[in-house]
């Protein structure tokens, strides 16, 4: 067993677990990008850097799209 | 195996001082890039470390700075030797324009960590491979250990340019 | 090998400070020391010229992210 895999092993299941069991929505947007640095590592493992590429550079707006809802619900609410 | 070990302390403490260096002589320091950087600095002095320095740490994750310069040009270097870094240090410019960041610390990092590298590997036996180590670990030295002690030092060399 | 090594410990390190660390800004610090861990991992399982693009792209992934959650709380102020 490679050191490297164990590392993307250990990502991921750190991260789901605790993206799961943590209370704030920014804290769970954080452990979402532990867990898809796991995921990009697999893919580079492989061989599908196409896959990995394009992981990474959609990570973000997904990231983005998901603030751009918390703002919203913050007005919602302050109003 | 454990015959690198002194290449790559000597690595590691190369790049600390070559990305540190270049984000002072860019004015890193100075003030927050974006708002965020700024947060980050505020957040930072409210629990006791320097201004200066949160805004240094601030800049460094909201932007690919020479740090990340120094990283992807070690690793272009290890896969495809000078080409493979001066590539990687185009790619970097490009992604510190996506990231909003006006400033050239990036490219200047990492062309300056290409020149380095390259004259470590050839005249000083290192191996490719230990200056990604390095980087690595001098990172984890600027912010791994604790963000209070090295916004500290940051700062007083920040004054000490000023 | 100790390379590999050096790249997985920093990153095991990283994700147990993001855990147990209250602040959220102070969380993006250690997610950026993962970031920096995970990209020269990529590199060290896959060496193929390609590869440099799929690290400069998870960079740069990652370093957005932080940009963008950063933004939202000095906006919204941390709730």
């Amino acid at each position: 067993m490679d050191i490297l895999t164990l590392m993307a092993a250990f990502l991921i299941i750190v991260g789901g677990i605790a993206a799961l069991i943590s209370k704030s929505a920014f804290n769970k947007l954080i452990m979402l990008g532990v867990l898809t640095a796991g995921a990009v590592m697999l893919f580079v493992k492989d061989g599908f850097l196409d896959a990995a590429i394009a992981v990474s550079l959609l990570m973000p707006v997904g990231t983005l799209f998901i603030l751009f809802l918390l703002g919203k619900k913050k007005e919602v609410k302050h109003d | 195996m454990l015959e690198q070990l002194p290449y790559i302390a000597a690595a590691t403490v190369i790049c600390l001082v070559l990305f540190v260096v270049i984000d002072i002589i860019w004015k890193l320091p100075k003030k927050g890039g974006v708002s965020g950087a700024e947060a980050i600095a505020n957040d930072i002095e409210a629990s006791g470390g320097s201004k200066h320095g949160g805004y240094m740490i601030g800049n460094i994750i909201t932007s690919p700075d020479a740090s990340a310069g120094t990283l992807l040009a070690a690793c272009g270097f290890f896969i495809y030797g000078v080409i493979g870094a001066v590539a990687a240090a185009v790619l970097v410019f490009i992604g510190a324009r996506i990231c909003a960041d006006k400033g050239f610390a990036g490219l200047t990092g990492a062309l300056a960590a290409t020149a380095v590298i390259w004259a470590c590997t050839t005249f000083l036996g290192f191996a490719p491979e230990t200056f990604i180590a390095g980087i690595v670990l001098a990172i984890l030295i600027v912010e791994g250990l604790s963000l209070k002690l090295s916004s500290k030092i940051i700062g007083k060399l920040w004054g000490k340019r000023t | 090998m100790i390379v590999e090594a050096i790249c997985a410990l920093a990153a095991v390190y990283a994700v147990i400070r993001i855990i147990f660390e209250k602040s959220t800004l102070k969380k993006l610090a250690y997610l950026n020391v993962l970031g920096f861990a995970v990209a020269g991992a990529i590199v060290l399982l896959l060496p193929h010229p390609i590869t440099i693009g799929a690290a400069v792209a998870y960079f740069v992934g990652a370093t957005l992210e932080s940009n963008a959650i950063a933004s939202t709380l000095a906006i919204g102020g941390e709730e």
